[in-house]
């Protein structure tokens, strides 16, 4: 049997298992949370082993049992289970509110599991929701969770917002147009939006449309241009940042169900995790002449947020294809002679220093357009070496056409063909060596 | 009259800017606009100009404030940040 048939086999048996074991724990909840009528509570609304759970929170002067109800009373809507909707939906799970839906399109990858931390290496490939919500049931089975696996747009949240009465919603998307619409979402069915982000070693958080506080789009009217927009895939982001705005996440939507005072509306929390710095700046009231929640709002139905902010409603980056079908190069054609040919890889340096091919060169975009000398003088030295064709090189292909480009445009060789890896590195990992990291 | 500030740049405003905070010397009184003016100016944050909030020692700034500024001041400049 092949190594891979054996995986399979394997990864199919654990799958049974799984399931298997679902029905027998869920059964056994069952047997275990039967109504017990216990004359020793005075509110019926809570078993025994519920108390016992909750009761670290439920002694808290600021809970009680009033606020405990609340919170099993509760239902809440978090917009996406990534790096902040996992610890985000961990606490209000673990601290018993009543219904949490969890709405992702995405599926599992192994990039995502230092800072995604419900899923697990057995759940790569599989719904982010699915892998979410088995481990939060097996977490509290008290709470009911509900999948969604469907891209959160206007038409998926207007019908998921209708079919449910939610106290509160968890942004915890990934991308700009997603957060217009969820603001707009929710200033227009009256629910408080708890608003978190991170990148790299920062996160931002704050609450909108709660108490007459502004909204998303009274401190931005305008969308950002989407090329100064970085997302975690090329940014990157360190797992604790977004683990910290999460928790947070989850701290003000408990705050807002039991309704304790001093939620973060009309203040944002800045931390940087690179000093270790948490700042409160306060915000603006709401804006009377807010497109969406002021006084007389001139937006009152959902709108084409990808339009709106001329990017996509995901983090995923969409290729290019600016260059002629002559100048690209099959990666199954990737020069093996590389006496003659050349190939420039122009990532920045550090992602070259985490993997790159044997042989090549490394010239980051970013530097041959603020300066092409260095590039220019190394040409010319392979030219008089006798090179006749050069291949540009990067992560996904992209940035290789624009190097490829600005190279034509500027450095001209007669003697010299520029050619671009079609599909970059990710496609040399799928069709030339699955043991180069697609990351 | 000119005085020094504490320019804090956040996010997208960082990485323009390649640092997270700088000592700027601007006239004062001045006007919101004018302000960031300057700033983006000065930070290479032309890009950025419509789509951040400025934070006076952590106060909002209202676009049509005329800011008396003194020595040693924070200046906060907040774009969006949408990762998650």
């Amino acid at each position: 049997m092949s190594v891979s048939e054996d995986t399979q086999q394997l990864l199919t048996e654990i799958k049974r298992l799984r399931e298997e074991l679902a029905i027998k724990e869920k059964h056994l909840h069952d047997l275990q949370t039967e109504p017990c009528n216990c004359k020793y509570l005075e509110n019926n609304d809570f078993t025994t082993d519920e108390i016992i759970r909750y009761s670290r929170q439920m002694i808290m002067p600021q809970v009680q049992i009033d606020g405990q109800a609340r919170l099993k009373r509760g239902k809440i809507l978090i917009i996406g289970a990534g790096g902040l909707g996992c610890p985000a939906a961990l606490y209000l799970t673990s601290a018993g509110v009543g219904e949490i839906t969890l709405v992702d399109y995405d599926e599992v990858e192994l990039s995502n599991l230092h800072r995604q931390i419900l899923h697990s290496e057995n759940d790569i490939n599989i719904p982010k929701v699915q892998s979410a919500s088995d481990k939060l049931k097996n977490i509290n089975n008290n709470v009911r969770v509900i999948p969604l696996k469907v891209h959160a747009d206007s038409n998926t949240l207007s019908r998921i917002i209708q079919d449910d009465k939610y106290d509160v919603v968890l942004d915890c998307s990934d991308n700009v147009a997603t957060r217009y619409l969820v603001n707009d979402v929710c200033v227009m069915n009256d629910i408080p939006l708890v608003s978190g982000s991170a990148l790299q070693m920062e996160g931002q958080l704050t609450v909108y449309h709660h108490n007459s506080g502004p909204c998303y789009r009274c401190l931005f009217p305008v969308p950002p241009p989407p090329h100064t927009v970085t997302n975690c895939g090329d940014g990157g982001v360190l797992g604790p940042i977004p683990g910290v705005i999460g928790v947070l996440q989850a701290l003000e939507a408990l705050k807002i169900l039991v309704q304790l005072p001093d939620v973060l509306s009309g203040r944002l929390l800045l931390f940087d995790g690179s000093t270790t710095t948490f700042r409160n700046i306060k915000l603006r009231p709401r804006n009377e002449k807010c497109e969406v929640c002021g006084v007389n709002p001139t937006i009152t139905k959902l709108i084409d947020y990808e339009q709106f902010c001329g990017a996509s409603a995901h983090d995923k980056v969409v290729n290019i294809d600016i260059i002629t079908f002559a100048e690209q190069t099959d990666v199954k054609d990737f020069p093996q002679d590389l006496q003659n040919n050349i190939v420039i890889d122009v990532r920045p340096e550090l992602e070259y220093k985490m993997c790159s091919l044997p042989g090549t060169f490394n010239f980051p975009y970013s530097l041959i357009i603020k300066d092409c000398d260095k590039v220019r003088k190394f040409v010319e030295s392979k030219v008089q070496d006798g090179v006749t064709d050069i291949y540009f090189l990067c992560r996904r292909g992209n940035d290789s056409q624009r190097a490829m480009l600005y190279m034509k445009e500027n450095i001209n060789f007669e003697a010299v063909q520029y050619h671009n890896i079609k599909g970059g590195l990710h496609a040399y990992s799928k069709y030339i060596d699955p043991s180069f990291p697609v990351y | 009259m000119p005085v020094t500030v504490n320019i804090l740049f956040f996010a997208q405003a960082r990485e323009l800017a390649g640092k997270s905070e700088a000592e700027f010397t601007i006239e004062t009184p001045i006007a919101y606009s004018d302000l960031v003016k300057r700033i983006v100016d000065e930070f290479s944050l032309t890009e950025l100009q419509d789509h951040l909030i400025l934070a006076l020692n952590s106060d909002w700034v209202w676009d049509q404030e005329i800011l008396n500024l003194k020595p040693a001041d924070e200046i906060a400049v907040i774009p969006p940040l949408s990762g998650g």
